[in-house]
């Protein structure tokens, strides 16, 4: 990997098994130990069921660009951000990362609902990997950012929504990550909240992190990143400048435009 | 394997916090609205043990010969009470956190670990009721008691052991949880706790001795009641019985917990 490169995808497939779910039970398993013919229809069940999440994708990205990934619901895009976030590892390929990853993924995915703001800013520092020295530290500074100081001491179940989400987005952001993994989170909280922590994530890309984004507000894409990657169906359709996102639009609206004349 | 137990304290010492915040989570967790708080670590096991001396003492007038019978029944219970609570509660614990396993990249190995240190401080001080009972009882102290630690120390190797495997079978076969139930409750008869081993007769007692909580008994017993240092196979056995198990659960745990992300 060189100097200027961040995340590195080689050939990266995930096969996820659909059939999971069913055929597991005790009772079908010793049965099946059995059956030669039954094992080998279960074989080929198995491999009509597999379902290929992403399939050979291979990109690069460079220190401080703001990538944007695109595509429709089920193209692999929050597999793809799990993957590099380490939660998941590819059932091929290789993922090498050059630098600490702040995913947001899930805002708020390691709180306890029956603790208090406060213990939560702690617990949820720790499954991010910091030490208590460190949010001690910076304490004041989520408290101020998320404006909660008056319900610090309320257990995190009696909060809004919109409050847990404003928390968590000001636990998830006071470090200054290498590589920040966002997940269309921009849309929490009130307005004012919004513009506040959208200026938070230009603060953070300024200061030169880099930013593996989704998001389905094209709008938002066009206006922060400088890189998209158009996912489909789990491949890779195109890597380029803000342009793609012109590319995907347009074959959308095709597609849709056909769906319309088929109607009528 | 070694360069696995290395790894997995340069882990640990990353994740040290974490590990205290999740033990401390589950303290308040459990203790929240509860009038006596924390008190109840110390009431609730005297009390349970309370009814089971009553029971055992009055009505089915057991013994052990040569000792104090609350003393034996105590010393047995405790440990055995560990060991239940603290791999049941380790089995579910990574099942019970998807939530988290799911979001973000955490050492998974950490909530079953997390599992056994909590119970673990319960039942130290769990000691405190054993130790009043010992005394109040004139069995009294003597200087081996400074040799309990060893036994405690492979009774925390053996839980974790039992809890990495039984957590790491149970993503794939919750049936588990039920089977267990019921392993837990015969394996709680096969431990000599209230009964006195003589009663079994000689060609069974080899069954018996197969079980590692029976050498943990033993070896606490041979010092609480008989005031002596159990000879060194009592100590070769204790040994083999805490890192034989904890070796297999580490290594099902690490052969398997990639894979858990696909059970959720």
């Amino acid at each position: 990997m060189n100097q200027d490169e961040m995340i590195k995808i080689e050939d990266v497939s995930m096969r996820f098994n659909l059939g999971i779910e069913k055929g597991f039970s005790l009772k079908q398993g010793f049965v099946d130990i059995f059956d030669a013919k039954k094992r080998k229809e279960k074989k080929e069940r198995k491999k009509k069921n597999e379902f290929w999440a992403l399939k050979d994708v291979d990109f690069t990205i460079k220190k401080g660009e703001v990538v944007g990934l695109i595509g429709s619901n089920g193209a692999g895009k929050s597999t793809l951000l799990k993957i590099v976030a380490g939660v998941m590892k590819p059932t091929k390929g290789k993922v090498l990362v050059g630098g600490n990853i702040c995913p947001m993924i899930e805002l708020g995915a390691g709180f306890d609902m029956d603790l208090t703001a406060r213990e939560n800013i702690y617990l949820n520092g720790a499954v991010m990997g910091y030490d208590k020295p460190f949010i001690d530290s910076k304490f004041n500074e989520i408290v101020e950012f998320s404006e909660l100081d008056k319900f610090l001491d309320v257990p995190v179940k009696n909060f809004s929504s919109g409050m847990v989400a404003r928390l968590a987005f000001s636990i998830a952001t006071v470090v200054n990550p290498e590589i920040l993994i966002v997940d269309e989170i921009l849309s929490v909280g009130d307005l004012a909240f919004q513009a506040k922590s959208e200026g938070k994530m230009m603060e953070m890309i300024n200061g030169g992190t880099t930013v593996l984004y989704v998001s389905h507000s094209l709008e938002s894409i066009k206006k922060i990143c400088d890189k998209v990657i158009w996912l489909d169906h789990g491949h890779v359709v195109k890597i380029g400048d803000i342009e793609v996102c012109n590319e995907y639009y347009r074959s959308i609206t095709k597609n849709q435009e056909e769906v319309n004349e088929e109607v009528n | 394997m070694i360069k696995t137990i290395k790894n997995m304290f340069i882990g640990l010492k990353k994740y040290s916090f974490l590990l205290k915040q999740l033990v401390v989570r589950d303290f308040k967790v459990k203790y929240k609205r509860s009038f006596l708080g924390v008190l109840w670590s110390l009431l609730y096991p005297v009390l349970t043990m309370s009814v089971m001396a009553l029971v055992f003492t009055q009505v089915f007038k057991m013994s052990a010969t040569g000792v104090n019978y609350l003393v034996y029944l105590m010393s047995g219970l405790v440990i055995f009470n560990y060991f239940s609570e603290a791999t049941n509660l380790g089995m579910s614990s990574v099942v019970a956190n998807f939530g988290l396993i799911n979001k973000v990249y955490i050492p998974k190995y950490i909530f079953p670990l997390s599992k056994c240190i909590f119970v673990g401080i319960n039942f130290l001080l769990t000691l405190i009721p054993l130790y009043a009972i010992i005394l109040l009882t004139g069995t009294g102290i003597n200087i081996y008691h400074l040799l309990l630690p060893f036994v405690v120390i492979c009774l925390f190797l053996f839980v974790v052991g039992m809890a990495f495997f039984l957590s790491s079978i149970a993503v794939y076969l919750r049936d588990m949880f039920y089977i267990y139930g019921v392993l837990i409750t015969l394996w709680m008869y096969m431990t000599p706790i209230m009964y006195d081993f003589s009663i079994i007769p000689e060609k069974y007692q080899i069954l018996f001795k197969l079980n590692p909580l029976y050498w943990f008994i033993k070896f606490a017993r041979d010092i609480i009641l008989f005031k002596s240092i159990p000879v060194p196979s009592v100590w070769l056995y204790c040994s083999i019985c805490a890192i034989v198990p904890l070796m297999i659960g580490i290594f099902v745990f690490r052969k398997t917990q990639d894979g858990f992300i696909y059970y959720v």
